[in-house]
């Protein structure tokens, strides 16, 4: 494929639900195989790391009482959210320009983050706050 | 019974989340934690560490969080309630996408997702960042070093900044 059909492809692929890389093995089987091609993709994405993901969990439960590999194992878990911050801002920089837009972004965060609200009432009103916004090309 | 409510949460998580599993890890906390009490608190953040770290799509998180609630049939099933409806929506969706290629409502629609996915991801972050009912300053100071070395390093590989957050972790923590 050209480059811009791929990202054009992931491009989508973000815009879906669900987990990224899985939509993307999807439609990228699809395109080339149909249906036997999305199921083939998807499955030889995730066969093998499934595997490996629970062997590594399994060996970390067996080890867990050690306080130092929960330590480290922790550590490693705060490094992944710094990952989430980071992905977060660099996604904002759209955002840089529009007030509204930042203000309902830091709304959902307070709202998930700290007021512990279920996304079912969050995603709703988050969207509907969205598009108003994005109608009036303020986001 | 378990099994039934891991396909639920899980199926519906996958229909909602928009830009991918970062912007509902803060809603799979909230349910798995707090709501049902699968796992504890720290127990998920050292569970999704370990799908962080291990090679593959980071979405086996949630085959981690199955596992530990019920064995490989729970691995399985939350894997596949995760990924499926969405990739069902995918399947449909992805041609009507290329036909309105130039719509103006897709314009529309691609705008307003920034600021959700910016604010579900930051929550994401943040949730993840403060397993306990306070934050700890030694897991936000891993978080933000990691997030800076994240943005200011952009060829670095993360699993340098990994084993950074482990070594501190092994230190501070």
């Amino acid at each position: 494929m050209t480059q811009e059909d791929f990202t054009q492809t992931i491009g989508l692929c973000q815009f879906l639900p669900g987990p990224n890389i899985g939509n993307a093995s999807i439609v990228l089987g699809k395109r080339w195989f149909g249906l036997k091609g999305s199921v083939v993709a998807f499955l030889g994405l995730f066969a093998l790391p499934f595997v490996w993901v629970l062997a590594l969990g399994a060996v970390y439960v067996h080890f867990s009482s050690v306080h130092v590999l929960r330590a480290i194992v922790t550590g490693v878990g705060a490094a992944g959210a710094g990952f989430f911050l980071a992905t977060a801002i660099k996604l904002a920089r759209p955002l840089a320009s529009k007030p509204a837009g930042l203000v309902l972004a830091l709304a959902c965060l307070l709202a998930v983050a700290v007021g512990r609200i279920s996304l079912f009432y969050v995603l709703p009103l988050g969207a509907l706050a969205a598009m108003a916004l994005s109608y009036r090309k303020l986001v | 019974m378990t099994l039934l409510h891991l396909a639920l949460y899980f199926c519906i998580l996958s229909l909602i989340s928009v830009g991918g599993l970062p912007s509902v890890m803060g809603e799979v906390q909230r349910i798995v934690v707090e709501e049902q009490a699968w796992v504890t608190a720290p127990e998920f953040v050292q569970l999704y560490a370990v799908g962080q770290a291990s090679p593959g799509p980071n979405v086996l998180i949630v085959a981690l969080i199955g596992w530990k609630v019920a064995g490989l049939a729970g691995a399985l099933v939350a894997l596949f309630s995760m990924c499926g409806p969405a990739a069902a929506v995918s399947w449909w969706v992805s041609g009507l996408w290329e036909r309105f290629k130039d719509s103006p409502l897709r314009a529309v629609i691609q705008r307003a997702m920034v600021p959700l996915v910016v604010g579900l991801t930051a929550a994401g972050g943040v949730v993840l960042a403060t397993p306990g009912s306070t934050p700890d300053w030694r897991m936000w100071l891993i978080a933000v070093l990691a997030c800076g070395g994240m943005l200011a390093f952009k060829k670095l590989n993360p699993l340098w900044l990994l084993a950074g957050g482990g070594l501190i972790g092994a230190i501070l923590l």
